[in-house]
C-alpha cells in the first residue's frame, strides 16, 4: 500500500573530496567523486561495498563500476545544480518503498582543473570523455559499437557451454515469424524489406559477417521509435477507459559500464534484477506465461532467458529451438511483436519491450493496427527485462493481467 | 610514429601516469592494493576489491591468456583498413583484465583462435610519449 514517505528516510552523513577549491596541481571528476564517497562511508562507518543505491548526475553508473559494486537502484538525473536535492527525494521515495536501505548522493566536478586542462577531459564518466577509463584502455582497439562489444559475448559462450551460432541464429528466425503477423514490423515480409520474414537459420547464417561470431541477421535493427506508458496508482488504476496490467514485481541491478569489467562473458545482472522481481511478485519462472526479452543480439536474449530462470543455465537458446517460442509454438511466447531483431530498435528499445508487454496483458494485441491475427496469445503473466549499456544493466518486471 | 592513424590514448595524468611511464620503457605496469594483494584494472584510486585506498603500481609479468575474443569486420578511421582483425579480453597472469587487439593471429580463421591461448604483451609507439600496448599469442 502507497504510504506517505514523510520521515521515512534521513540523512545521516556529509563529507567532501579529500581537496577542495582550486586544486592547482589539477584532479578529475572521478577522483572528486571518489574520495567524497570513500570519506562520507567512513565517516557513517559503512563500507562501500553496504552501499545499495547510488546517484550522481550522468555518472552514478560509472561510480558504481568503479567502486566494484553492484547496486540495485541507480540514478543518473542530470537537470542541473538541483538534481541533488532531486535525488534525495528519489531516494527517499525508494527506501519508502522498501526496495533499499542505503543509497550514497554524490557530486564530483573539476571546474577549475577542466578549465585549465582546456581541450582535455574531465577525467570522469564514460565514453567520449578523453580520461575515461574506457577511452584510454578500449577505444583505441579500434572496437565500433555495440555488436564489436557482444560478440565476445558469443564466443566466450560457445568456449563455455558448447553452444553453437546454429542454435543462437533460431532466436533471429523466431522474431521474424512473430514478425509476419505484426504489419507494423520493419521485417514484415519481404514487401516490407528484403530480408522481411521468414527467415531461414541459414539466412541468418549466411548473412554479412559483422563481428564474428555475429552476422548481420544476429544483430538489431537500427529505426526510429516513440513511446510511452502511463502508470497510475492502483487507487487510480481502474478508472480509465483503458484496462490496467498490474506491476507485480520490479528490479534492477548493475554489473559494470564497460565489458572490461565484466566479470562472466556469459551472465549479466538480469539475475540480480529477475530475481528482485520475481520475489517482490511471490512469483517464479515456471509462472511466467509471455517473455519480452530485450534482443539487441542473439546473444543478449539467450544469456537473458538463462539469467531470468526461464531455461537451465548454458542452455538460453532451448527456449527458442524448434521453434517452440514462436507463433503456436509449444513454449512460452517470447518476443511477440518481432523483437528488436525484426519489429523496431530505434537504440533503446525497452520501451517497445513494455508496450507490447502491455497489449498482450491487456488482449489489445490485435487492434487492427498493430498485430494481425494469431499475434494476441492468451498469457495473463509476463516477465519484462531489458538489458542497456554493453550487457551492463538490467531492468526487469512481472507484469500481471487484470482478474 | 607520425603516421599512426588510429586513435591514441589522452593519459590521465592523475591516476595512470605509472601505467604510461611503464609503457614508453616496455612494460607493463599495473595498480595493486596492498591491504588485499589484489592487482586491478583500468586503474583507480581505490581497490575495487576492498575499497582501500592503498594502492601501488608494479611491474607486472606482461603475460597472460585471452578469455575471449572476436572479429571485427566493420570499422572506421585507421582500424578500418585493417579489418577483419581480432579484438580480444586478456586475462592477466596476475588477476584482472584487460582489453586489446590479437597479434599473430588472422582474422580469417576465427577457429583457429583458441580462447586460453597464452599471450604476451608488446607496445607499439603511437606518439612519443604514449605507447599502446598489444598482446600477441604464444604458443
Amino acid at each position: 500500500m502507497p504510504t506517505n514517505p514523510s520521515m521515512s528516510a534521513a540523512i545521516v552523513g556529509a563529507a567532501e573530496s579529500n581537496k577542495i577549491g582550486y586544486i592547482e596541481e589539477g584532479t578529475t571528476n572521478n577522483i572528486l567523486f571518489i574520495e567524497a564517497i570513500k570519506n562520507v562511508c567512513d565517516q557513517v562507518g559503512i563500507r562501500p561495498s553496504d552501499i545499495e543505491g547510488i546517484a550522481a548526475p550522468n555518472a552514478a553508473n560509472f561510480l558504481a563500476e568503479y567502486l566494484g559494486i553492484h547496486p540495485k537502484w541507480i540514478d543518473t538525473t542530470s537537470v542541473g545544480g538541483c538534481s541533488f536535492q532531486m535525488q534525495v527525494h528519489h531516494a527517499m521515495a525508494a527506501i519508502n518503498a522498501g526496495i533499499i536501505d542505503i543509497a550514497v548522493v554524490a557530486h564530483g566536478e573539476s571546474g577549475y582543473s577542466a578549465r585549465k586542462n582546456s581541450g582535455k577531459g574531465r577525467g570522469g564518466r564514460g565514453p567520449g570523455d578523453p580520461w575515461a577509463p574506457a577511452s584510454m584502455f578500449e577505444a583505441p582497439y579500434g572496437t565500433s559499437g555495440a555488436p564489436s562489444n557482444y560478440a565476445h559475448a558469443l564466443t566466450r559462450h560457445m568456449h563455455r557451454w558448447g553452444s553453437t551460432k546454429e542454435d543462437f541464429a533460431q532466436i533471429a528466425v523466431t522474431t521474424r515469424d512473430w514478425a509476419t503477423l505484426n504489419p507494423r514490423a520493419v521485417m514484415h515480409s519481404k514487401e516490407t524489406h528484403p530480408a522481411g520474414g521468414p527467415i531461414t537459420i541459414d539466412d541468418v547464417l549466411n548473412s554479412r559477417m559483422i563481428a564474428w561470431p555475429l552476422n548481420l541477421l544476429d544483430c538489431c535493427l537500427v529505426t526510429d521509435h516513440g513511446g510511452a506508458v502511463i502508470v497510475a496508482s492502483a487507487e487510480r488504476a481502474r478508472s480509465f477507459r483503458t484496462p490496467p496490467v498490474w506491476i507485480a514485481g520490479a528490479g534492477e541491478n548493475q554489473s559494470h559500464t564497460s565489458m572490461l569489467e565484466m566479470g562472466d562473458f556469459t551472465a549479466t545482472s538480469a539475475y540480480a534484477s529477475g530475481h528482485a522481481a520475481y520475489t517482490m511478485a511471490g512469483m517464479g519462472p515456471s509462472e511466467m506465461e509471455l517473455a519480452m526479452i530485450y534482443d539487441s543480439f542473439t546473444i543478449t536474449a539467450g544469456i537473458t532467458a538463462e539469467m531470468l530462470g526461464l531455461t537451465p543455465r548454458g542452455e538460453g537458446t532451448s527456449l527458442w529451438a524448434d521453434g517452440k517460442a514462436g507463433p503456436g509454438g509449444s513454449g512460452i511466447p517470447v518476443n511477440t511483436n518481432g523483437g528488436g531483431l525484426s519489429f523496431s530498435h530505434s537504440g533503446m528499445y525497452g520501451m517497445m519491450l513494455l508496450i507490447e508487454a502491455y497489449r498482450q496483458l491487456s488482449g489489445t494485441a490485435e487492434d487492427g493496427i498493430h498485430g494481425i491475427e494469431g499475434k494476441q496469445t492468451s498469457a495473463k503473466t509476463a516477465i519484462v527485462n531489458g538489458t542497456g549499456g554493453s550487457l551492463s544493466v538490467t531492468g526487469t518486471l512481472v507484469l500481471v493481467a487484470d482478474d | 610514429m607520425a603516421d599512426y592513424k588510429k586513435p591514441i590514448p589522452d593519459p590521465d595524468p592523475y591516476t595512470t601516469g605509472p601505467f604510461w611511464d611503464g609503457a614508453k620503457q616496455g612494460k607493463l605496469f599495473l595498480p595493486r592494493c596492498t591491504d588485499c594483494n589484489r592487482a586491478h584494472f583500468y586503474p583507480r584510486i581505490i581497490c575495487p576489491f576492498c575499497h582501500s585506498t592503498a594502492i601501488e603500481w608494479f611491474e607486472a609479468s606482461g603475460e597472460g591468456w585471452i578469455h575471449t575474443f572476436a572479429v571485427q569486420h566493420r570499422a572506421f578511421g585507421g582500424w578500418a583498413d585493417e579489418v577483419p582483425f581480432v579484438t580480444a579480453y586478456i586475462d592477466l597472469k596476475e588477476g584482472d583484465r584487460m582489453f586489446t587487439v590479437l597479434r599473430g593471429v588472422d582474422g580469417n580463421k576465427p577457429e583457429e583462435i583458441k580462447v586460453g591461448a597464452p599471450v604476451k604483451v608488446e607496445f607499439e609507439a603511437a606518439t612519443e610519449d604514449v605507447h599502446i600496448p598489444f598482446w600477441r599469442v604464444v604458443g
